[in-house]
């Protein structure tokens, strides 16, 4: 499996650990319920210490799949 | 530790959730990460119990602390910082940085200060707390440089810390250490503005961990150390004694050995308040002697107790020092510059924590390092009681052990005063349950909310037991604690220290609790620990057979066949009964 969807996997785990690997890659804030603001916050920070870069704060609400999160960590961060 | 490493230890915890011990943690912004990790702190530091973490509303400290006074858990985490004084010392208020609008401003520090002073003070009746003041920067709203001071921050700093000088005389209000913070997160990486202004959180993940570490080790804070035992050539002072001389050996400045002297004054400090200062040392007796008894030592002999002078092996010494002191190896220090001698001595006693003794500019690690293994929340009476009551106690045993010493109990002049208050405000009695490991009736141990909250309870009593005979005081050094139903006693908790071993203060303990209760039968909640076989053994006196883990019987009418003769004066030293305490007693 692709390095970066694990990784990512692993970080969404940690907040929504009820999710099985299938639901994570599919999920979004319209398919998960536990995922409100704050879990988006954390799920960032999570990202940032994981992948070693800093994500500005002010965007999370763009983020609201695990395909766009992933898609913003392969272009921004620096060992994706 | 990570955010991702404290998520999984929370995520764990999720799945016990049963039978959590409680705590509030207060503050006035999204406790977001730091609830995380003080969770996760928790959890590690209760080994592995289940923690609950309550939180309050954003933005509203004085009502979080209002609440938790109505809701009240034995722990409390309280998070003081700038914007909870006033919104305008924050970055998500606007209310104007005006040089004019700042009198304003420090008086409403002044008056939010006074408020939390007082809630504070009423939550302490109910709950100890961990406090920590204002951690992040003043925001850049002064008129000078940032090299220059205003003295309208010098005054804010002051009313804060003024403010934490008065909560930290308050015995159940502990004050997060500000140089500790300082080591593990220094001050301008504490501030994540993003994350405070997106979701109002203001602190860095590395800040977050350090608070939240700091909080949790101040409402549950380790066992401290109870002994340390030095080597002296070249640790306690400078030099060989057996070859440069008794005055040749030195402590001071002159000599380039200040750190010497620096040594000999931390571990004066330590005796002071009662840690066992042992000497452990291959030296010729007499001269090692004449050198302790040197008029400028910082520490005078008469502070260490025992003294092993001899040319045995090290760990030799240090069995004779540990069974004088009655303490295991786990509880004590070791220090010695030989690495062969600590290697020795690691070898022998495995859980013992040795420390080289370092060079000049590593004195100042060693004693950090010594302060954070021996320090504790306050110090007791029976602190300052202790070493005194250890070398009184090497002179009873050794009469006591005496073959001529026919009845020699009854010629002590001992003395029992029993105290069945159940006063909260005594920490010796939980200390005494949770630090004693031999005479213990089943290792139970207790937070302090645990212990307040048993206490608090109906029908529990608490019997505290002091000691004193022609040796000496012993203090405080048993403690038994239940509850009592009719003529039955149920003995949930009983200690006593290994000081007071060989005096059947265990029988006077257990006569005391018949008589006061009038009691016809005391049941024990008994549980074999591996290593509570002083009281096992005492028990067994009473069952004729060794005592299986349970609840043990003992009828009062069996008790008074059995004991054998109790030899010292009792009385009890304040009134009530333990089932119906006056109200003052009570929480």
């Amino acid at each position: 499996m692709d390095q970066d969807v694990a990784r990512l996997q692993k970080c969404f785990s940690k907040i929504f650990p009820d999710l099985s690997a299938e639901q994570i890659v599919n999920a979004s804030v319209g398919t998960v319920r536990a995922w409100d603001s704050l879990a988006s916050v954390t799920l960032l920070t999570l990202v940032s210490e994981e992948f070693n870069f800093t994500m500005d704060m002010d965007r999370f609400e763009e983020f609201t799949s695990f395909e766009s999160l992933l898609k913003h960590i392969r272009a921004t961060a620096p060992h994706a | 530790m990570k955010l991702a490493d404290a998520l999984d230890l929370s995520n764990r915890l999720n799945e016990h959730p049963t039978g959590a011990t409680r705590v509030w943690l207060i503050c006035g912004f999204t406790p977001l990460h730091l609830s995380t990790f003080f969770k996760a702190h928790a959890h590690l530091r209760l080994a592995e119990q289940s923690v609950e973490v309550i939180t309050g509303r954003f933005g509203d400290l004085a009502g979080n602390i209002e609440r938790a006074i109505e809701q009240p858990v034995g722990e409390t985490a309280v998070v003081l910082e700038w914007t909870d004084f006033d919104p305008r010392l924050g970055l998500r208020g606007v209310g104007g940085w005006s040089v004019r609008a700042l009198p304003d401003i420090e008086f409403e520090v002044k008056k939010r200060l006074a408020q939390f002073g007082s809630a504070l003070d009423r939550l302490s009746q109910k709950s100890l707390i961990a406090l920590s003041g204002p951690t992040l920067p003043l925001p850049p709203l002064a008129y000078t440089s940032a090299a220059q001071e205003t003295a309208f921050e010098l005054r804010l700093r002051a009313m804060t810390e003024s403010f934490l000088a008065e909560a930290a005389q308050n015995r159940s209000i502990r004050i997060l250490s500000q140089a500790a913070l300082d080591v593990e997160s220094p001050v301008g990486q504490r501030l994540d503005v993003g994350l405070e202004l997106a979701a109002g959180f203001p602190y860095t993940l590395r800040h977050a961990d350090a608070v939240a570490d700091l909080l949790v080790q101040l409402l549950f804070p380790p066992q401290p150390k109870k002994g340390l035992i030095t080597d002296l050539d070249d640790t306690l002072w400078h030099g060989l004694v057996g070859e440069d001389g008794v005055e040749s050996v030195t402590w001071d400045l002159q000599h380039h050995a200040q750190h010497h002297g620096v040594y000999q004054q931390f571990l004066a400090a330590l005796a002071e308040r009662g840690i066992l200062i042992g000497i452990a040392s291959k030296n010729d007796p007499a001269l090692a002697m004449q050198a302790l008894e040197r008029l400028d030592i910082l520490i005078p002999p008469s502070a260490l107790c025992p003294i092993e002078l001899n040319w045995e092996p090290k760990s030799a010494s240090v069995e004779r020092i540990l069974r004088a002191w009655n303490i295991g190896a786990r509880d004590v220090v070791f220090v010695d510059d030989s690495p062969m001698e600590r290697s020795e001595v690691q070898a022998a006693f495995p859980e013992i924590t040795c420390f080289a003794f370092p060079g000049a500019a590593s004195i100042w690690g060693l004693l950090l390092q010594l302060r954070g293994l021996f320090g504790k929340p306050e110090i007791l009476a029976e602190d300052w009681l202790r070493a005194s009551s250890i070398r009184a106690n090497v002179r009873f045993q050794q009469e006591y052990s005496h073959p001529s010493s026919r009845d020699f109990l009854s010629n002590v002049c001992g003395t029992i005063s029993i105290d069945f208050s159940k006063n909260p405000k005594d920490r010796r009695a939980l200390e005494l349950v949770n630090k004693t490991t031999q005479f213990n009736l089943n290792g139970r141990r207790y937070t302090e909310g645990e212990w307040l909250t048993h206490l608090s309870s109906k029908n529990s009593f608490l019997a505290t037991l002091s000691y004193e005979d022609k040796f000496g005081s012993l203090g405080k050094i048993a403690v038994a604690t239940g509850s009592c139903d009719g003529d039955v006693i149920r003995v949930r908790t009983w200690v006593m220290s290994c000081r007071a071993f060989s005096r059947r203060i265990e029988h006077h303990m257990l006569e005391s609790l018949f008589t006061h209760f009038d009691a016809s039968k005391i049941e024990c909640e008994y549980k074999s620990t591996g290593r509570n076989g002083p009281f096992r053994e005492f028990f067994e006196g009473f069952l004729d057979s060794v005592p299986a883990s349970g609840i043990l019987y003992l009828m009062k009418s069996d008790f008074a066949i059995k004991r054998p003769s109790l030899p010292h004066k009792t009385k009890e030293v304040t009134g009530g009964s333990g089932c119906r305490p006056s109200s003052e007693m009570l929480l």
